[in-house]
């Protein structure tokens, strides 16, 4: 298979500037909150001398663009500043808490994809039937009803699957911080069964919502490829429905689908927030949460950025995977030079 | 042109589609089925228990039917949901849950009783020099910490000085005061003050004694750095602990929860029934709240859900509603260096045109009436202060002596008003509060803010608003406590106070009266300033905080609940002196 490399470095150096602009803003906003982070950190009783200290620790009383510079700085050599509210360097904080929202986007993201695909070929294969119009109807709730209002909904029927894993039950030895991953592989497999049953719930209020609007666009596809020219050809000659279906259909079909998908991905960061919140469970965007509320400099422009750079990546991954359904558009930028 | 396939090759691909579709509902079937089990290993166990538990509280387990049991509640647990996770460094935990985990994992000097007196702990005896500044303990020999270490004097000292170098925390209850803490041998502690203190032995129950060796071995160059201690252990101290209390760190996830279990070598024994292990759990999210307790994965709710959310909670079968005292008070704090709130008589009238009954009743339901400036539960509280009443024919008679009134410009005011988003009962405090106010002709503006531009805005008084509601709390059992924090100088520009008082004579009065070693002189004087403050009507004493929480009383025996509180922040939950009955969890929800 040829790629076009100059297009490739050309959108991660895109994906880098992107980058950059988003934790100059960010690191911006975050300062100009209301608030002051170091009094709401140490409460209204905290020595002058401690609150000096945190004062110069932060480097609040340099410029703000030296503050940057500093900050940039300690990105790369691991000192992403000290949380204000679990008192511990943003880096250790990160690595604590990212695994488990990973855990949670990747679960998401999965059935998402498993469902949404299916459901749109067997609405565009089925179009104006009863099949079709229950999706679409479906589809409608998925997209009106906010992930949060479905993870309070599931909570209620699944109370038992709070947080990530049943009290009383020991988390698998660390190896990727992904609970059930980790407890698939050390063969812990009652918590493996444990994980899984917790993640379905917040996963699933994550995932219903991209699941309907993907649904929809997949079904727009299918239907509009059934219509075309090389589809009647291929009917014509006698191909296998099953055949022209998964080898032809589904390729051209997927192309708007997974652009829409890789937006959802991004999405499902900021609507875990309340989901994770709903289901207590103690990921990075519920870090977020609480960084913001508290007014947590460094926390704030970690997770935004942090979720920056996941958008970044999951847009990047989407580029590769429409040129490979796609050679037109892998190979467009080639033919242009 | 619609194009379809040809029905044969239709057929190929419907019966594809049949079998995924069989091999779909296999698997929810499967996963339904199981859910199904489990359900109704659950209602078996339910109806069985609630029987037997109406006809004797000691239930002996009941064998469980759960299928598998990584899905029922996990019965040997003990778990509560407070506001936030417990920070568990006891240099920087002040809040309610953090109090309520280290009086758990650390033993103090003394101990406080309801009555606000004080017992031995880790110190056996101790007395006061002549002139009240030297304090010398003699401690309890045979105390080891978690990890083995004996608990010695030097420990003693350490944890004096790491909380005054920190200065975070309760800290600020000893910077003014001490002078230096040293240990003339291994069981003998001296503290030396600059000046005397009259509640010293009160403000000790904030001081948590580490193992100096074990926290010194975690010091790390990152985070805050204390000189040669480097961070002080203070990021190892946030998920373990370095204490000798009754019960010790096990795991945390500063996110969710804290995990306690007892500790078997606890000096002074355990408890029978008292509960192995408890969960602490962050999280007052009512939807998240109300599924943990209804399933029974938490035993005890935390005190921050709505009230019509707890009250139903409460009315579970099996669960119970309780009250509990609480030495909080909630201000509605009136700033009186700002128009038209700087003049007293409509800050008086308004005093008396608030409808509290309304507010205790409609939006606080549970709460109390509150009776000047300390919460009634607190010792050294003036019982001789008027309960708070709405009188608005007084209000209106007030409010026209006012000098606003006589120049015939008050309406031309607009009274601000903010209330804390987070809380939104608040809302519904301020448009009573509005409502009230218009009855008089004041005109209030209500704006809802969130904490953290309520805390700026109160940074300095040309931001504070004319009003704002906050809940506050004694740091120790005495009323000089919460007089210090919200009425002297030094706490203006914080959120202790919008009054902005800026008055010396009284910061010198509760000076006098912190100063005061004889007890029954101190109360008296600290009565005589809560008049003082309650004459100047600074304050609005919107009600006094009770704390209202569901719990299930077959599974857990609560002295706070059964009519023995002891309302300091965090020992509400000394858990050795619970009783938990894990059979009744287990029977309850399997």
């Amino acid at each position: 298979m040829k790629w076009n490399w100059g297009f490739i470095l050309r959108r991660l150096a895109y994906s880098v500037l992107a980058l950059v602009g988003l934790s100059i803003l960010v690191f911006a906003i975050a300062r100009v909150l209301p608030g002051d982070p170091v009094r709401l950190a140490l409460g209204p009783h905290a020595s002058a001398s401690a609150v000096f200290q945190l004062r110069i620790q932060l480097h609040l009383n340099q410029p703000i663009w030296l503050q940057y510079i500093y900050w940039i700085e300690g990105i790369f050599t691991g000192n992403w500043g000290i949380s204000l509210f679990t008192h511990r360097n943003v880096l250790t904080d990160v690595e604590a808490f990212l695994p488990a929202t990973l855990e949670l986007l990747i679960a998401a993201a999965a059935i998402d994809i498993l469902i949404a695909v299916p459901l749109g070929v067997i609405a565009g294969r089925r179009e104006n039937t009863v099949v079709d119009n229950a999706v679409r109807v479906l589809s409608y709730v998925g997209i009106a009803i906010p992930s949060f209002v479905v993870a309070i909904f599931l909570q209620h029927f699944f109370p038992s699957y709070v947080g990530q894993l049943s009290p009383g039950v020991q988390p698998p030895p660390h190896i990727t911080g992904l609970a059930f991953l980790d407890a698939l592989v050390t063969a812990h497999f009652s918590t493996a069964w444990n994980a899984l049953l917790h993640i379905i719930p917040p996963a699933f209020a994550l995932a219903l919502g991209p699941i309907a609007q993907e649904a929809r666009i997949m079904r727009s596809s299918v239907v509009e490829n059934l219509g075309r020219d090389y589809t009647v050809a291929e009917i014509s000659r006698g191909l296998p429905e099953r055949v022209i279906t998964l080898k032809y259909l589904m390729k051209p079909s997927l192309i708007p689908t997974i652009t829409i998908y890789a937006l959802d991905i991004s999405s499902l960061i900021a609507n875990a927030f309340l989901v994770e919140l709903i289901f207590n469970w103690g990921g990075f965007s519920q870090y977020g949460l609480n960084a913001i509320l508290s007014k947590d400099l460094n926390a704030i422009v970690a997770v935004v950025m942090i979720a920056g750079v996941l958008f970044v990546i999951s847009n990047f991954l989407v580029d590769l995977t429409v040129g490979y359904l796609d050679p037109r558009i892998r190979l467009q930028s080639r033919s242009d030079e | 042109m619609r194009i379809s396939f040809p029905q044969k090759t239709r057929t190929a691909i419907g019966r594809t589609a049949v079998v995924g579709i069989v091999i779909v509902v296999i698997v929810v079937a499967a996963i339904a089925g199981y859910a199904a089990m489990t359900m109704t290993s659950k209602s078996t166990t339910t109806s069985t228990t609630q029987s037997s538990a109406s006809q004797s509280p000691t239930i002996s387990p009941t064998t469980s039917t759960s299928v598998t049991p990584t899905t029922s509640v996990n019965s040997s647990i003990l778990s509560i949901t407070w506001a936030n996770v417990p920070v568990t460094d006891p240099a920087i935990g002040s809040d309610e849950a953090s109090t309520s985990a280290l009086v758990n994992l650390y033993d103090t000097l003394i101990f406080p009783e309801p009555s606000g007196q004080v017992v031995p702990d880790l110190a056996t005896t101790w007395t006061t020099s002549p002139n009240g500044t030297t304090y010398t303990f003699t401690l309890r020999s045979g105390v080891t910490f978690h990890n083995g270490d004996p608990l010695t004097a030097s420990d003693v000292v350490y944890s004096m000085n790491r909380l005054l170098t920190m200065g975070q925390g309760y800290s600020y209850l000893f910077t003014a005061y001490v002078k230096s803490v040293t240990a003339p041998n291994s069981n003998t502690v001296v503290f030396n003050l600059k000046k005397t203190f009259g509640p010293f032995l009160s403000a000790l129950v904030r001081l948590y004694v580490l193992d100096q060796n074990q926290v010194a071995a975690h010091e790390v160059s990152t985070g805050t750095q204390y000189g040669n201690n480097l961070d002080y252990g203070s990021a190892w101290l946030l998920t373990h602990d370095a204490g000798s209390g009754a019960y010790t760190t096990e795991s945390a996830n500063l996110e969710t929860n804290i995990v306690i279990t007892e500790y078997k070598n606890y000096w002074n024994g355990t408890n029978a029934n008292q509960p192995a292990t408890v969960n602490m759990i962050g999280s007052d999210n009512p939807s998240t709240v109300s599924s943990l307790f209804k399933s029974g994965q938490i035993q005890i709710t935390d005190q921050w859900q709505p009230y019509t959310d707890v009250k139903a909670l409460g009315s579970l079968p099996s669960a119970k509603l309780v009250s509990i005292p609480a030495v909080n008070e909630m201000y509605i704090m009136i700033n009186t260096q700002e128009a038209p709130t700087n003049d007293l008589y409509v800050r008086e009238a308004m005093t008396y045109a608030l409808n509290y009954t309304a507010v205790v009743d409609n939006i606080f339901t549970g709460n109390s009436l509150a009776q000047g400036p300390v919460p009634t539960a607190l010792p050294g509280h003036n019982p001789n202060i008027p309960v708070a009443h709405q009188n608005v024919t007084l209000a209106k008679q007030l409010i026209q002596q006012s000098r606003y009134y006589k120049a015939g410009n008050l309406s031309s005011y607009s009274i601000t008003y903010y209330w804390v988003t987070q809380v939104p009962a608040e809302q519904q405090l301020a448009e009573e509060f509005a409502s009230d106010m218009q009855a008089i002709g004041l005109k209030v503006n209500v704006v809802g803010e969130p904490w953290l531009t309520v805390v700026a805005d109160l940074g300095n008084q040309t931001s504070s608003p004319n009003i704002v509601s906050v809940e506050d709390d004694a740091s120790y059992y005495e009323a000089g406590s919460l007089l210090q924090s919200r009425y002297t100088t030094p706490s203006e520009g914080t959120w202790e106070q919008n009054e902005w008082l800026h008055n010396s004579t009284l910061d010198n009065l509760i000076y006098a009266a912190l100063s005061t070693l004889d007890q029954t002189q101190r109360f008296q004087d600290y009565m005589n300033i809560q008049q003082q403050i309650y004459n100047m009507y600074p304050t609005i004493y919107a009600y006094d905080v009770t704390e209202i929480r569901a719990y299930y009383p077959t599974v857990v025996n609560w002295y706070a609940a059964s009519g023995h509180p002891n309302a300091l922040l965090g020992y509400n939950f000394i858990f050795r002196d619970f009783q938990f009955y894990p059979s009744q969890l287990t029977a309850l929800f399997g």
